[in-house]
């Protein structure tokens, strides 16, 4: 009996990863016929700079995605990111140039985004307040905050050893190597461990997560912290990758991080999605915005082919997953 | 070591009150090892308390919970689970997107050096779990958002057999299934108690209790009207029991007159749920639908009512041949839908009373498109006491009522648009004894006074007690037609369910 | 509904509050004249954030209308300068164009069931790059004198667009409480379903709330355009989180099916009152924006508070 189930199991194998992979298997295929068809029309589209900006450039916008994948599948958001990474750069900035141990500084930007958003996961989860709502009020306290005590200035100076960003290992740059092993490390813990079993469960369906004794409002709160410190990761990559540090981030940067989940398979109802798939689709779109510039396409137009892009995606997505309920 | 007639758990006094309101006042009794121990009452009961404070989700006001000899405070469901009581609520609460297989171990996991997940274990033990209740064909790699009602029901069952239970609580079990499923579930129970297992059943469907009871609890206003051996007690004797008064009789008679055809459904079908439906409903006549969920009977319904499209077939009214594209469109002709799962297709539940009986009328009691609110209520308060909805006011908010008095909202809210054809899907689902009454009455005072009714129910006895003509739908075809003197459990039973195949 | 009046009375004292501390901190903060001039800025997230109400009532979001409003500004300067329609017309155009763009939204999200949050992330990517490509990132400037009254003129003593705010608030407060269409906005977003089984044209309706919202942003763009005297294709960024954040702070339930515009009023009142005033004491007004975040939460934690309180 034993062997018939398992036959029938590996019959079904295929169809089953497809499934549960379609969004990532799509998304992976879309890149590789970009870079086939692109590297046609300009062979320079494949040079290692270029190559390098796309991978390397984009990797804060794919290790916060990481972050806000985990919110997302548990049915929170969080529209403060932009603001946060703002605010965390300049901390991670400002102590730097103030002499303190390079750690420090990159190590503060982990814990205080941990902090504000344990704070921020406290208040969704304790309060009942929808965490859509709340992130509104603190991206509005931290862009607020961060212009009124910096007066816009940037930051210069750092030391030499501050840019971890600019530094390669085993050949390969430090953002890049950052965010495939964030990416495996958490894909990993989050269908192997209880944790993030849990997540699902929570985004899924709360009432019934509930009463099979899984604590929401702990698991709320942890979500929210973990996101926090992956903004961390994603603020010392965005730090340490220039010379300065302006006050300022690249704008609607939450709404890129949420678009690269979202676009990744999270389900914005909460409940499904892997990381692979935002850090898949951060990349995706890092590579068509290059690409666009390489076979010629005015810089005025970019916006708005990436917006009819992120538009059909979306629609094929929905068609996909219609299809895959009937 | 093991003592067959051994108390498994006893409940001692226990009282709870919400708000200064008792809704259970000092309820003691017994549950042996093995023993399937049916909880009946009306909807307000206190059913769901006892078996909240049970599982831990309340904690009593007073009273005690001992099992197996000792007394057990449960802070938490955690709690409760883990000392064997595990439950299995009447809304499933079961995770869409996780597998069979961590659906059943959600919570106490097996693991591998602390927080690993063992996935070997897991699936090997859940398919160990799914055999022992002959659900063999249950893939425990499936997710369970793709599985049908039934098997849902097989996962949480497994969920609560996961860990050493002694014992299972069914909220209702059966309320969503349809014959075949019952079936398999009752012969599942049986198993149980076999094993040692002690259960207690809520159910409001008396056959099944008496088949597989062994005792029975009735509850009455939150108050412990008594325990009975199932063989000393009848079913007239237990409804009055719940209801406090004798019910003279379960179904109010008819008066075997009807007049003339007025809606007139030839060869319809949807392309997909249905085909080549064709009957023909009279003014004055109660048309019972029987079938079994998913055999295409709501699809119909909802197809005459315009939420559906139909891909080929006429609907005729009044003679003449009608396009019904939406339910604005029914609603003109004069057809009214009740649907069948009142909370998400019937109510508004955060909106009023007087707010949801004027939804599908609105338009008709609007001076353009202004709101005459005093109408409004007015309107409601007219409908209230018509109808009998017990409420504190026109302006209440529907959330707060009971199920009953919900679904006669649902009734007020078509009535009032003055529909010629009332189609009824399952009208009395999940609701108690009293209002259950109620609704037939009410079904048969506006048939009498010339409405056409047609309605649909899995509910043998019903569809029997009150159709004065009876269709049987399988497989998406209306397989049989019987008059009232013809039609019996057994040739319209055997009808509703011949080679039904599972659909998953 | 003693819920919602009770949310709207803690805003209420919150507003007077915050009034009160503030022309004692200010002295030019409580004259006429800033408060009229005040109601000049607050005319572009105001007409916005209206319609929004009832975008949130039906459970749903918009996003894109920062966009849509920077489209329609483009396109009335394109409309008007490159194309050389008359200004009158090259202002319907651009009324049409941005109402265009929010029944395109209604058709993603009403025919092709995605999900607002995601439809709206979408175009306001979509019509900001359209914005941008059409400019070809090029402010146009020169419009006629008589094109200004919109923005910078008065009649009787009021600036103009304050007499359009008012119209705005009036009639959609009307709509929203009183007729079939509001009832049917409420019954969308508490239960869909139901609404569509009691015979409601759910998506009929949606679509008109969507386009009204496109209309909305399309008219701010405009006033915006007389106000300021020129066209960029960078306006209204971030717009579409200040509208929420008044629809929210004006107790309208981020999950539809409760909310009404008088609370969006005083949302907005407070915000505007909070910049203003802070910025008359002496705060910067990068500041204003952490005193709104603060109150954002904190009228919503004590508006929870009481509730529960209430319930318990």
């Amino acid at each position: 009996m034993n062997n018939l189930l398992r036959k029938g199991n590996r019959g079904k194998f295929f169809s089953k990863f497809l499934a549960n992979y379609g969004q990532e298997i799509v998304l992976l295929s879309s890149m590789i016929i970009l870079f086939i068809v692109v590297s046609q029309v300009n062979p320079r589209f494949l040079g290692g700079n270029n190559l390098n900006t796309i991978f390397s450039g984009n990797a804060y916008i794919g290790v916060a995605a990481i972050g806000m994948s985990i919110l997302i599948i548990t049915g929170n958001i969080d529209v403060s990111v932009g603001a946060l990474i703002g605010v965390l750069a300049t901390i991670c900035g400002t102590l730097a140039v103030s002499g303190y141990p390079i750690w420090i500084a990159w190590f503060a930007p982990v814990v205080v985004g941990m902090i504000v958003n344990s704070i921020v996961g406290f208040i969704v989860a304790y309060a009942g307040i929808p965490s859509i709502v709340v992130t509104l009020g603190m991206m509005s306290i931290l862009r607020g905050g961060l212009i009124s005590v910096t007066g816009g200035d940037w930051i210069t100076d750092m030391p030499e050893e501050f840019f971890l960003a600019q530094q390669n290992f085993l050949g390969i740059r430090v953002p890049l190597l950052t965010l495939i092993f964030l990416t495996t490390i958490m894909f990993y813990l989050m269908s192997n461990t209880t944790w993030g079993r849990s997540l699902y469960a929570i985004g899924g369906n709360s009432e019934a997560a509930r009463t099979s004794g899984i604590d929401l409002k702990r698991g709320v709160v942890l979500a929210f912290a973990i996101h926090g410190m992956f903004v961390g990761f994603a603020t010392i990559l965005f730090a340490t990758q220039l010379n300065i540090i302006a006050s300022t981030v690249p704008p609607n940067l939450e709404l890129t991080v949420i678009t690269a989940s979202v676009i990744g398979g999270v389900s914005i109802m909460g409940g499904t999605g892997t990381v692979i798939g935002s850090t898949l689709a951060t990349i995706l779109f890092a590579a068509i915005g290059s690409s666009l510039i390489f076979i010629g396409v005015s810089a005025y137009w970019l916006r708005a082919i990436m917006g009819i892009l992120i538009l059909s995606t979306v629609l094929a997505d929905m068609a996909r997953r219609r299809r895959a309920s009937l | 070591m093991k003592d067959d007639s051994a108390l498994t758990l006893r409940i001692e006094n226990a009282t709870k009150s919400f708000a200064g309101v008792t809704v259970l006042n000092d309820v003691s009794f017994d549950l042996k090892k093995g023993e399937v121990h049916a909880l009946l009452g009306e909807n307000g009961a206190g059913k769901s308390t006892l078996i909240k404070i049970l599982s831990g989700v309340h904690l009593p006001d007073r009273g005690k919970i001992i099992l197996e000899n000792r007394e057990h405070v449960f802070n938490s469901p955690k709690d409760a689970f883990k000392n064997g009581i595990a439950t299995v609520y009447q809304e499933l609460l079961v995770f869409p997107e996780l597998t069979v297989a961590e659906n059943i171990f959600l919570g106490h996991t097996p693991k591998r050096h602390g927080f690993l997940i063992d996935w070997k274990k897991i699936k090997s033990d859940a398919r160990k779990i799914l055999d022992n209740l002959d659900s063999h064909d249950l893939d425990v790699d499936a997710r369970v958002g793709s599985l049908s009602v039934a098997n849902r029901q097989r996962v949480e069952i497994a969920k609560a057999l996961s860990q050493k239970t002694k014992v299972l609580i069914m909220d209702e079990p059966t309320a969503a299934l349809a014959d075949t499923d019952v079936r398999r579930l009752i012969t599942v129970v049986k198993r149980l108690k076999e094993q040692g297992v002690s259960i207690l059943y809520v159910s409001h469907k008396m056959p099944e209790i008496f088949e597989i009871a062994d005792k029975v609890s009735v509850l009455r206003d939150g108050n412990h009207v008594g325990t009975f051996d199932i063989l000393d007690v009848t079913e007239d004797l237990l409804v009055s029991k719940m209801v406090g008064r004798s019910v003279d009789k379960l179904y109010p008679s008819s008066k075997g007159s009807h007049g003339t055809p007025i809606l007139e459904v030839s060869d319809l079908s949807d392309g997909v749920r249905f085909s080549n439906a064709s009957f023909i409903l009279h003014r004055g006549e109660i048309l019972g639908i029987a079938g079994v969920v998913g055999s295409g009977r709501s699809e119909l319904a909802q197809t005459i009512f315009g939420i559906n499209s139909s891909k080929s077939g006429s609907i005729k009214v009044d003679g003449r041949k009608v396009l019904i594209k939406k339910p604005r469109d029914a609603r003109n002709l004069g057809i009214a839908y009740i649907p069948e799962d009142r909370g998400t297709q019937g109510l508004v539940k955060e909106m009023k009373i007087s707010q949801n009986i004027s939804m599908a009328n609105l338009d008709r009691e609007a001076r353009g498109i202004l709101i005459l609110s005093q109408q409004e209520i007015l309107n409601a308060m007219n409908a209230i006491k018509k109808i009998g909805i017990r409420a504190r006011s026109a302006v209440q908010v529907v959330r707060q009522l009971s199920g009953g008095n919900q679904q006669k909202v649902v009734v007020a809210k078509w009535l009032q648009t003055e529909p010629r054809i009332l189609v009824m899907d399952e009208p009395t689902r999940g609701i108690d004894v009293g209002a259950k009454a109620e609704i037939h009455a009410l079904m048969r005072d506006l048939a009498d006074q010339g409405m056409a009714i047609l309605m649909i129910s899995s509910e043998l006895p019903e569809v029997l007690g009150m159709s004065d003509r009876v269709l049987v739908m399988n497989a998406g075809q209306i397989k049989a037609e019987f008059s009232k003197d013809q039609a019996t459990p057994e040739n319209v039973g055997a009808i509703m369910t011949e080679k039904v195949e599972e659909v998953a | 509904m003693r819920v919602l009046i009770r949310h709207e009375s803690i805003l209420l004292l919150v507003v007077i509050i915050a009034l009160f501390t503030l022309s004692i901190q200010a002295e030019q903060f409580a004259t006429i004249e800033n408060l009229l001039n005040q109601g000049r800025f607050l005319t572009e997230v105001s007409l916005v954030a209206l319609i929004m109400t009832f975008v949130i009532v039906t459970g749903g979001i918009d996003l894109s209308v920062g966009s849509i409003l920077g489209l329609s500004a483009i396109i009335l300067g394109v409309a008007w300068k490159k194309m050389g329609l008359p200004l009158p017309v090259a202002i319907g155009v651009a009324l049409s164009v941005g109402t265009l763009a929010g029944l395109f939204n209604g058709i993603i999200i009403t025919r092709f069931r995605v999900p607002p949050l995601i439809a709206t992330l979408a175009t306001l990517a979509l019509y900001r790059g359209l914005a941008e490509g059409i400019s070809q990132a090029r402010s146009i400037r020169g419009y006629p004198d008589w094109f200004f009254i919109l923005g910078q003129g008065e009649l009787l003593g009021v600036p103009t667009q304050l007499w359009i705010v008012a119209f705005f608030t009036i009639f959609t407060g009307f709509i929203l409480g009183y007729t079939t269409w509001g009832r049917a906005t409420y019954a969308i977003g508490a239960n869909e379903i139901a609404a569509r089984f009691s015979g409601i044209a759910v998506n009929k309706t949606k679509l008109f709330i969507y386009s009204a919202s496109g209309f909305a942003a399309a008219l701010a763009g405009v006033i915006f355009v007389s106000r300021v005297s020129t066209t960029r294709s960078d306006m209204g960024m971030g717009l579409e989180l200040d509208a929420i954040t008044a629809v929210v702070l004006g107790g309208t339930s981020i999950f539809g099916g409760k909310g009404t515009i008088i609370g969006t009023v005083f949302g907005l009142l407070l915000i505007q009152t909070l910049k203003n005033g802070l910025s008359l004491a002496g705060v910067k007004s990068d500041g204003t924006y952490v005193a709104i975040g603060f109150v954002l939460i904190l009228t919503l934690l004590i508006s929870n508070l009481f509730n529960r309180s209430s319930e318990g």
